[in-house]
């Protein structure tokens, strides 16, 4: 019989294993942050028409040749635009610009109808298409936004961000979808818990649906009052 | 324009475009087409009756884009999927439709529990737990658990030390027009309690094949059924019946250092219990939830009247909010309150260490219902409150689709009796935590400083 002239604690490992698994968490997080998308640049003019600011966007980036599978579905495709003027260091938007495309091909007549709902027509306005690339010219178009007064830009430095959302799903809409039907964990009898190192969060089959929605986020370069052309 | 009245501008046409979103999609153009066909392609595993029952829309009646998006999301939620894509062709006449759902199958085997640890009684030790989601495509759950520890310390001739557990779930069934649930499980366990006076065992000064124990095995299962009375609720009513065996193995030196027994009755005894367990959850999602509750009440009632050798009652109250915080982070509260009365064995009894982030001192959350610490003090008492505050790292990552850094604190009580005391080390009754928190397409993964510290140090 031999004694173990260690301690408890020291039988129980090293105090590298904490460190070990800081360092991992600290390399995982700084990994991350590597990780987020950053927005693109849209093509646009930003110009003075009078005393409004107007800008014009080429949102095509946004509305790939590959699209058309999904916008020929033959059910409705929402297509959410939002154009806001914030401050280069901010997010808080000075004006905003708000637009809704519903599209709908429909498979036996083979067109693309078209809803638009803006500011100049909040009811909505109806188009209609017989080919996809006029129907993708349609809504690449964002010719002059209006963003409000000059003024408002003072001597501060400004950017154009576009916000373009395919067939969002309002939070209402995934609240009534939500059933708890999540199993419980082989591993927790009657709530109590079992330590894993690892996985430890099982009852997995409830999961936030995914609906899958496209968003593209566009930001244009900085500008100011005194760079806006005047037309 | 004053920026008063441009927030005011900026929040009614956000609203006015959410409000539109949120509120049946406008068709433009009028159109009555009826379904003639509903086709499902792409299912490998999954059972197309499964998948029908879930669909709000069905043959023969018009087409409406909104019941195909609330099908779709329905599907999506079940978690079999990892894509839902739908579409409409032409039918075999004009006006008639087929509506197609296209599926992508997700792998639904998960890793439930992965368990790696080291003590000194038990240098190494370690636990696998699968759960298959989407059992026979027929969205049964069937999951399994295994820990094994093998002989104890300085003693390579005693039984091995290892925990199973086998659980079938049927979380939809659908009988007499009732929603009801119904589960199945199983349980074989071997484990050791140290017996010694001191919680450390000190004076074996780390040998601990030297010092006293309690030695049991347990075999047993829990027949469940229950009824969903809503979408996020469950009530289930359970009977479970557990062989136990214990025997008391002196120290090298009997008599020396030796405490008293966990609660148990020597030799073979029998447990035999009704469970009630009521489980409300409206989380917006399990791996990292801004919103909703959990609140789950267990109650188990013991006794010779069931044929059992034990009587006693365990309520255990469970409770967790969670809420949505700016730049995207959150804020989980938790809580918890349980109570022991009458003769429970110890396993039925409260271990705190499960209950802490990490302990001081020597105990060890178990695994698996293992104890592999020197601590063997089961408490009747228990209260925890805690709070942990997430901040989400990524959310598009091929393999880690998602990842948060988890910063938590507890505060534990527990007694053995009311108003009783513990030892110096255990009766400190915080404990924190800083984990990063991993989704991936095989379970999520929690690696965690609090585990290490507890495991490792």
């Amino acid at each position: 019989m031999t004694l173990r002239p260690q301690s408890f604690r020291r039988a129980r490992g090293g105090a590298r294993a904490p460190l070990l698994v800081a360092a991992a968490l600290g390399a995982l997080a700084a990994s991350a942050a590597f990780s987020h998308d950053v927005p693109r640049t849209l093509p646009s003019t930003v110009e003075a028409r009078g005393a409004r600011l107007a800008v014009t966007l080429d949102l095509a980036p946004a509305f790939p040749p590959g699209l058309q599978k999904q916008l020929s579905n033959g059910l409705t495709n929402v297509i959410a635009v939002h154009v806001t003027l914030v401050p280069e260091r901010a997010q808080e938007p000075a004006a905003l610009y708000g637009r809704e495309v519903d599209v709908l091909y429909d498979v036996w007549e083979e067109t693309f109808g078209v809803t638009v709902k803006d500011p100049a027509s909040p009811r909505g306005r109806q188009r209609t298409f017989r080919r996809f690339d006029e129907l993708r010219a349609f809504l690449a178009d964002a010719s002059a936004i209006d963003l409000g007064p000059i003024s408002e830009l003072g001597g501060g430095s400004w950017v154009v961000q576009t916000r373009i959302e395919l067939n969002p799903v309002s939070r209402e809409l995934l609240e009534r979808t939500r059933e708890f039907i999540a199993n419980p964990s082989a591993a927790g009898r009657s709530g109590a818990p079992s330590r894993s190192v690892l996985g430890a969060m099982a009852s997995y089959l409830l999961k936030g649906a995914d609906p899958g929605a496209d968003v593209h986020v566009f930001r244009s370069p900085p500008f100011t009052a005194r760079e806006v052309a005047a037309r | 324009m004053p920026a008063p009245a441009l927030a005011a501008m900026v929040v009614a046409l956000l609203a006015s475009a959410q409000g539109d979103a949120a509120n049946e999609p406008s068709s433009p153009v009028t159109r009555r087409y009826v379904i003639e066909r509903i086709q499902l392609d792409g299912l490998m595993r999954t059972r197309t009756s499964e998948v029908r029952r879930h669909l709000s829309t069905a043959e023969g009646e018009l087409l409406d884009d909104k019941s195909v998006l609330l099908s779709r999301l329905r599907l999506l939620q079940l978690g079999w999927f990892s894509r839902v894509e739908t579409r409409v062709e032409k039918g075999s006449e004009r006006g008639l439709v087929v509506l197609v759902f296209d599926f992508t199958e997700r792998n639904t085997l998960i890793v439930s529990d992965l368990v790696i640890g080291s003590t000194g009684p038990q240098p190494l030790y370690g636990g696998l737990g699968l759960s298959e989601g989407n059992f026979l495509g027929r969205g049964l759950s069937l999951s399994g658990t295994l820990v094994y520890g093998g002989p104890p310390a300085d003693r390579p001739l005693d039984p091995a030390r290892f925990a199973l557990r086998g659980a079938f779930f049927a979380p939809d069934v659908t009988f007499a027009g009732l929603p009801l649930v119904f589960g199945l499980s199983a349980l074989g366990l071997r484990g050791e309690e140290f017996t010694c006076s001191d919680p450390e065992c000190r004076p074996f000064r780390g040998h601990y094949g030297d010092a006293p124990r309690l030695r049991y095995d347990r075999i047993g299962g829990e027949l469940t059924v229950g009824l969903r009375p809503g979408p996020f609720e469950r009530l289930l009513a359970g009977y479970r019946l557990e062989r136990v065996s214990a025997t008391s193995i002196p120290g090298a030196t009997p008599g020396v250092d030796t405490g008293p027994l966990p609660s148990i009755r020597a030799g073979s005894s029998l447990l035999s219990a009704l469970t009630a367990t009521y489980d409300r959850d409206t989380r917006n999602e399990l791996f990292f939830p801004t919103d909703g509750t959990r609140l789950a009440l267990n109650i188990v009632f013991g006794s010779q009247a069931l044929g059992g050798d034990y009587e006693y009652s365990r309520y255990l109250l469970q409770l967790e909010s969670d809420h949505a915080l700016p730049h995207g982070h959150a804020l989980k509260l938790l809580g918890a309150a349980g109570a022991v009365q009458g003769d429970a064995p110890f396993f039925e009894r409260f271990y705190p260490a499960d209950f802490a982030y990490f302990s001081l001192g020597p105990a060890l959350g178990r695994a698996l219902e293992l104890n592999f610490s020197t601590d063997a003090r089961y408490d009747a008492y228990l209260a925890m409150l805690g709070a942990e505050y997430g901040v989400p790292l990524w959310s598009s990552g091929r393999f880690f689709h998602r990842g948060y850094l988890a910063i938590g604190a507890r505060w534990l009580f527990s007694a053995a009796r009311a108003r009783a005391g513990r030892t110096p080390a255990s009766r400190t009754p915080f404990s924190g935590d800083l984990a990063l928190r991993l989704d991936t397409p095989v379970g999520s993964f929690n690696v965690s400083m609090g585990y290490a510290l507890d495991n490792f140090l």
